[in-house]
């Protein structure tokens, strides 16, 4: 019961590194930028969110408000930093966004105040669910069920779609796309939208998870980002779910046995590099 | 209070210092720092507050000798190496007496710093043990971490009689600290400690904690952390199914533990020096004033930074304002101060001796639960 | 003047860690965000020497050879990744440095290490910061025009073309992260006897991407560049002491600014309006 508990616990810590981690693959995958200021749009996301919950009171609308307002917001980052330095060598672009990331995240102390804010109402967070004598809150099995569902609906996206289609012909060769006529900006300002509107609504869940939104809550699961998707293979969108959940049950279970050693982050980062150091290409990605 | 009104606080008390040289002969100007921004900055704001308020107080009732006092505010980003050119800076700018509202690192930074330079300084809530073993002009108004461990344990095993305790710490000098009291003592309270879990101070999800909670089954918990790892940590081990009582500590005498803990909140016990049903007058005043001037009820960490400052105005009230070893020894020579915090002695270390408070979350409010006053079990070290 | 005095030392140990990852990054190409663990790795070691009862300058030195060790060993990984895994392995090297030290009772865990023995006066680490940072400015600016330094280009620019002439890529990568990571020992053990106190907080990633911003901001592989941006770096927090609510914005935007208008930082400016290449 135990183990079966600690395993829960682990998925659901994978389904939001899920969400984060996808939108970070789609950006990597696109323009091999490490986008560390996602944690900028996650944040923003559970800003909007909380704001819109407490003076609206509907939860529905904070969904909605939190993806539009991200969604806006990540384009634009892409359109006003990353694209004038996409010539230049890969760790410009990331100390740019690493900047973005410490300079917003002081932006939302000074614009929210240090302390974060909470939600007035949070239904989620304090009703417990029990099935089988295992005992989550509501906000957990939600984003369980947001994750699935998103993941899915990106799933059917990439396949079933024009933009899908368009969008895996640019991944893996832009210049052989636009010369059958896709518009290769039109794809990474989708691209970057999407990845965002993920980052919102994560944002959002967190902040219910946490009944807390404070400014510098998307710093390290930015950064666990990033280890994801360099775990489970640049770019490669199976292998960065796969990575996910493998993570989120990996620091699950290695708190427990591995807590007098190691805290959490660091356990999450020793199984990276070790995966690292046999398959150097990541859990799924291919050989160079 | 808004931001807006805080950074203008700030900016006018920086203006202030930087045209200071001709009015300096009228005010008598207080060091202050604390981490404005960075990851603390929550705890920052809160000590800015009660240093404000302290000032604001005291010069109303005529200042110190006849003179206005002004602080010097400066941010260290809760980071040792700023703390150590700040502290240069606050000696190079003529300041006789400094105040930290920051965290151990920059406090234990700065401590020898203003040792050697004979200029008083008192550590208002920073918990590590070497702070004042820094050197006689080096002061802490604040429980040590050991301390309000143990008195955790007498609560527990004493008032609450729970004999089988998890503990769930946090893994930074506070908690290693608190946790470390709380051992020291426990068999001499008949605990016997069923495990111990810890994580970091970026956590906000305790899942696997949670699930090994349950598995402990013990009859209480000792949790330590502050308000924004303590609100998530006790709501989810509510939702979790866990029900014994949970003793927490200073770190979440703040209403935005409440806030964010709401219903789970209820119940919880900490152990504090603030004392809310208070009948002694600084305590009353302080935690009125505080919430009428900045229109949120008042924290432990404001309450801190106060007490060190009135600790501080007595100290240039009593050894005069322009000897450093003559504040230092009035300083030292307190005896039952009394502050927002309680009735303070300092010992020879620069310790004081303090009641503790124990407070319970009572409809979503702190509520007086007990007092435990015991001078042996509750004494700081001496050297 | 003490102030200043202490300014000029973290200046000083600022363009040491700069300049020492620019070995690495700027020299031969392989980026790393965790720099701050290697920084830490010599304080720890220094420190736990100095307690002990050995003399400073042992100490030091056994700092930077710790250093440099763990540094072999991140080489060593650095032969199995490439490029962006490099930047996260590294990354996680820093977390899981700090991870590791925080659980660890004969570090002091979070506690630290404190009174670590201060046999110098103010103007004593003001010397050794400084003395330090001109031994490894000369030594860069040596490395550059030296044989290694050529080898360490040709890795940087292409590894495949380098190993094909026959560069030992392997060795060169190694030895960038050797002789780097025990400069930033050598940082570690002044920062550990200078301060007396030494805790994990102190080494985190906000340390690591500081370093690696004095880097970019300076213009990487540019010695001179990266110790004016060394500098400038340590500086700019203090001249801004005046907008301290404002701060951490001011810097990050700043970062962000140079890298979306100069990414070849002031070295790049200079070169723009001089049409001279720094050194």
């Amino acid at each position: 019961m135990f183990y079966l508990e600690l395993l829960l616990v682990g998925l659901v810590w994978g389904c939001t590194y899920a969400m984060m981690a996808l939108g970070l693959t789609l950006v990597y995958g696109l323009l091999r930028i490490l986008h560390v200021a996602q944690a900028t749009v996650f944040t923003l996301g559970a800003y909007v969110g909380l704001l819109v919950a407490n003076h609206t009171g509907s939860l529905a609308g904070a969904f909605v408000a939190a993806a539009l307002a991200a969604g806006l917001l990540g384009p634009l980052v892409y359109r006003f930093i990353y694209r004038p330095i996409l010539d230049k060598p890969p760790f410009v672009a990331l100390v740019a966004s690493i900047g973005l990331l410490i300079a917003m995240e002081d932006g939302f102390r000074l614009l929210f105040g240090p302390y974060g804010l909470s939600f007035a109402k949070n239904t989620w967070f304090t009703t417990a669910v029990g099935f089988g004598g295992l005992s989550l809150n509501l906000v957990q099995v939600w984003i369980a069920v947001a994750a699935v569902v998103l993941l899915s609906l990106f799933a059917l996206f990439a396949t079933r779609t024009r933009a899908g289609v368009a969008w895996r012909a640019t991944v893996s060769d832009p210049s052989i796309a636009e010369s059958f006529g896709v518009g290769v900006s039109g794809v990474r300002h989708t691209s970057f939208f999407i990845a965002s509107v993920l980052a919102g609504v994560a944002g959002v869940l967190v902040g219910l998870l946490n009944n807390l939104v404070e400014p510098g809550m998307g710093s390290v699961i930015s950064y666990k980002g990033l280890a994801i998707i360099v775990l489970g293979g640049l770019g490669n969108v199976p292998g960065t779910l796969l990575a996910s959940l493998l993570l989120g049950v990996v620091e699950s279970f290695g708190t427990v046995y591995l807590g007098k050693l190691l805290d959490r982050d660091a356990i999450a980062f020793l199984f990276l590099i070790l995966v690292l150091m046999i398959r150097p290409q990541g859990l799924l990605g291919k050989a160079r | 209070m808004s931001i807006k009104s805080s950074s203008r606080l700030i900016f006018t008390a920086l203006v202030a210092a930087a045209f200071a040289a001709p009015a300096a002969a009228q005010n008598i100007r207080i060091g202050f720092h604390a981490p404005l921004t960075g990851f603390a900055a929550a705890d920052g704001k809160s000590a800015v507050q009660g240093a404000e308020l302290a000032v604001e107080q005291i010069n109303a009732a005529g200042g110190v000798n006849g003179r206005r006092l002004e602080l010097v505010i400066q941010d260290d980003q809760a980071r040792p190496d700023q703390a150590l050119p700040l502290a240069n800076k606050f000696i190079g700018d003529g300041l006789r007496v400094v105040v930290s509202g920051s965290y151990s690192g920059p406090t234990r930074a700065a401590a020898g710093v203003f040792h050697q330079a004979k200029v008083p300084y008192v550590s208002a809530y920073a918990i590590h043990p070497d702070i004042t073993r820094a050197g006689n002009y080096v002061f802490r108004t604040s429980f040590m971490g050991e301390v309000q461990g143990r008195a955790a344990a007498k609560l527990i095993g004493d008032n609450l009689k729970k004999k089988k305790v998890t503990l769930v710490t946090l893994n930074n000098d506070f908690g290693q600290a608190l946790s470390a009291g709380f051992k020291e003592v426990a068999g001499r309270f008949g605990i016997q400690i069923a495990a111990e879990h810890t994580y970091a101070m970026g956590d906000r999800q305790f899942g696997s904690i949670v699930a090994s909670v349950k598995k402990d089954d013990p009859e209480a918990l000792y949790v330590s952390g502050y308000f924004f790892n303590g609100g998530p940590l006790v709501a989810q081990l509510r939702a979790g199914g866990v029900t014994v009582p949970i003793i927490g500590t200073e770190g979440f005498d703040t209403h935005n533990f409440i806030a964010i803990a709401k219903d789970a909140a209820e119940g919880v016990m900490i152990t504090t020096s603030l004392d809310r049903d208070s009948s002694a007058a600084p305590m009353r005043r302080f935690i009125a004033d505080f919430e009428t001037k900045f229109k949120v009820p008042a924290d432990m960490v404001a309450a801190s930074t106060h007490t060190a400052l009135y600790v501080v105005a007595e100290g240039l009230r009593r050894g005069g304002v322009d000897d450093g070893a003559r504040i230092r020894a009035a300083i030292s020579g307190l005896k039952d101060f009394e502050v927002a915090t309680g009735r303070i002695s300092f010992n020879e270390l620069g310790e004081v001796y303090k009641a503790a408070q124990i407070q319970v979350i009572r409809g979503g409010k702190f509520r007086h639960f007990a007092t435990i006053d015991d001078p042996v079990l509750l004494a700081p070290p001496t050297k | 003047m003490d102030y200043y005095l202490s300014v000029a030392t973290f200046a000083g140990l600022n363009v040491i860690l700069a300049l020492s990852l620019n070995l690495i990054s700027g020299f031969c190409g392989q980026v790393s965000l965790g720099h701050a663990a290697f920084y830490g790795l010599g304080a720890y070691a220094a420190a736990l020497c100095s307690v002990a009862g050995l003399p400073m300058g042992v100490s030091v030195a056994v700092g930077m050879l710790v250093a440099g060790g763990f540094g072999i060993v991140t080489g060593f990984a650095a032969l199995r990744v490439r490029e962006d895994f490099l930047a996260i392995v590294t990354m996680g090297v820093g977390f899981l440095f700090l991870g590791a030290v925080r659980k660890q009772a004969w570090l002091g865990a979070e506690m630290g290490i404190a009174k670590i023995p201060s046999p110098l006066d103010k103007w004593g680490y003001a010397a050794l910061a400084i003395g330090g940072a001109v031994a490894v400015l000369l030594l860069s600016l040596h490395v550059r025009r030296s044989w290694m330094g050529r080898a360490f280009g040709a890795v940087a620019q292409d590894e495949d073309a380098a190993r094909s002439i026959g560069v030992d890529v392997s060795g060169y990568k190694i030895a960038a992260f050797f002789i780097g990571t025990a400069a930033a020992g050598l940082a570690g053990g002044i920062y550990a006897h200078m301060t007396q106190l030494v805790v994990p907080d102190a080494f985190n990633f906000v340390q690591s991407v500081t370093i690696l911003a004095m880097v970019v901001v300076g213009g990487i592989g540019s010695t001179l560049g990266v110790v004016a941006g060394a500098v400038l770096l340590t500086l700019m927090p203090e001249m801004f002491r005046f907008i301290n609510d404002y701060k951490l914005l001011v810097y990050g935007g700043l970062l962000l600014l140079v890298m979306r208008f100069s990414p070849e930082g002031l070295a790049g400016l200079v070169h723009r309006v001089t049409g001279r290449r720094l050194a």
